[in-house]
């Protein structure tokens, strides 16, 4: 009965380990260039016999593409595609998003809500207008006419999946993603940069419901499965007691 | 008492895996012994239900067949084919343990796609597969989820402990006899 009541213990824990996850995706549905996590479980053999419950791999981040949508910014870009935008700090940081929405600062650098630049792109001072084409040219429009003043590189890395989130839809290189190799968006084969778009997040809002509710069953379920093996102990107990 | 506690194991068991991705269920089956009821843990191998994910990498395999995968030197079957891709390509699960193809590791290069039998293709040319049975198909940004469910291993907990109950009313019923006869025959004396 010992064995059971662990059992059903690691089930409890894995139900509620998987919660966690889904209800930050749930939490995050919202914020554009989100990525979801995806908790992974194993089993723990028993040798020969019935198993002894399960264990928690850990995460993994679910790196496929969220849905375009025209957004109201004036320097909304999204990616349609691999790859990440490169983003620096200007104190020698850098760190990598799929989250395209950017807002003009002073200095005519195009910065995100948390302050990071977006590497390599500088406006002019005197620039009415900006925009970016499909092939990652940022052309401004100024009293003097439209002029392409940079272009836009995108990063992509080997091992993508490998990279560490460091918050805000933020991630980081690791020695395990491989090197940022930068490239230029493409309008024939990918990936393709959408000015006047955003990423929503990847998170089905619908499928993390479903899924908040499995995992809900299955807490019960193993709660009740730590009762019966409760209750049988005691039964047992009493029996020995006569 | 015993059979239903080896049922509650079981029952548990699985119970406490029916978030694990291809997890396989064990069922009890009960055979009279002389000694009483015994049961055998056999594990059932029907499909479990596939859930898309989207992901390149997520693989279900409809039909027979197990992925392999290295653990250290020693290979295991698994049907859990969720795998993220190595910067050298190889494929590994979330406990780290490597795919593994016709000839050791399974090297994925960038840009190749894995196809329904499981073969690794670049550029239309098949560089390594997946051994899998003929009848077998790959399903790529699937995974197959666990062959059972909360409910029915519920249901089974239950009828675990309700079993186990009776068991010890038959064992009180049989002790209370005892003690009364075992009464009966010191009164007689």
């Amino acid at each position: 009965m010992n064995r059971a009541l662990y059992a059903a213990a690691t089930g409890m824990a894995a139900a509620q380990t998987n919660l966690d996850v889904i209800s930050d995706n749930l939490a995050n549905a919202d914020v554009a260039g989100f990525k979801g996590a995806t908790a992974t479980f194993a089993e723990i053999g028993g040798a020969g016999g019935p198993g002894l419950g399960t264990v928690s791999l850990g995460e993994h981040i679910v790196f496929t593409q969220g849905k375009l949508m025209k957004s109201g910014g004036p320097f909304d870009v999204a990616i349609d595609g691999p790859g990440f935008f490169s983003l620096d700090d200007g104190r020698g940081g850098r760190a990598y998003s799929r989250d395209g929405s950017f807002s003009r600062c002073a200095d005519g650098t195009l910065r995100n809500a948390q302050g990071w630049r977006l590497s390599g792109v500088r406006l002019s001072a005197d620039a009415l207008s900006a925009s970016v084409s499909g092939d990652g040219s940022v052309s401004v429009t100024s009293p003097g006419g439209t002029r392409v003043v940079a272009h836009l590189r995108l990063a992509e890395f080997p091992a993508p999946e490998r990279l560490r989130a460091i918050g805000n839809t933020l991630f980081a290189q690791t020695p395990q993603s491989g090197p940022a190799r930068l490239v230029a968006p493409n309008e024939e084969n990918g990936p393709r940069v959408r000015f006047g778009q955003l990423e929503q997040s990847n998170v089905s809002i619908v499928e993390a419901m479903m899924q908040i509710l499995t995992a809900q069953r299955a807490y019960e379920a193993n709660a009740k499965g730590v009762q019966a093996a409760d209750e049988m102990l005691r039964i047992a107990d009493n029996l020995s007691r006569g | 008492m015993v059979a239903a506690r080896t049922r509650l194991e079981i029952a548990t068991a699985n119970l406490a895996n029916v978030s694990t991705d291809g997890f396989r269920k064990h069922v009890a089956r009960g055979r009279l012994t002389a000694s009483g009821v015994e049961v055998d843990p056999l594990v059932a191998t029907a499909q479990g239900a596939l859930r898309r994910t989207g992901r390149d990498f997520d693989f279900a395999i409809a039909g027979d067949g197990w992925f392999r995968v290295r653990d250290g030197s020693s290979i295991r079957p698994t049907r859990d084919g969720a795998f993220v891709r190595d910067r050298d390509g190889r494929l590994r699960d979330d406990a780290g343990r490597a795919l593994q193809g016709r000839h050791g590791d399974l090297i994925v290069p960038a840009g190749a796609s894995v196809d329904e039998r499981g073969a690794v293709v670049v550029a239309g040319r098949v560089v390594d597969s997946i051994a899998l049975p003929s009848a077998s198909a790959l399903r790529t940004g699937f995974l197959e989820t666990a062959n059972t469910d909360a409910v029915t291993e519920m249901v089974d907990v239950m009828a675990a402990q309700r079993s186990f109950e009776s068991a010890e009313k038959v064992v009180a019923t049989i002790d209370a006899a005892s003690r009364k006869a075992a009464g009966d025959v010191a009164a007689l004396k």
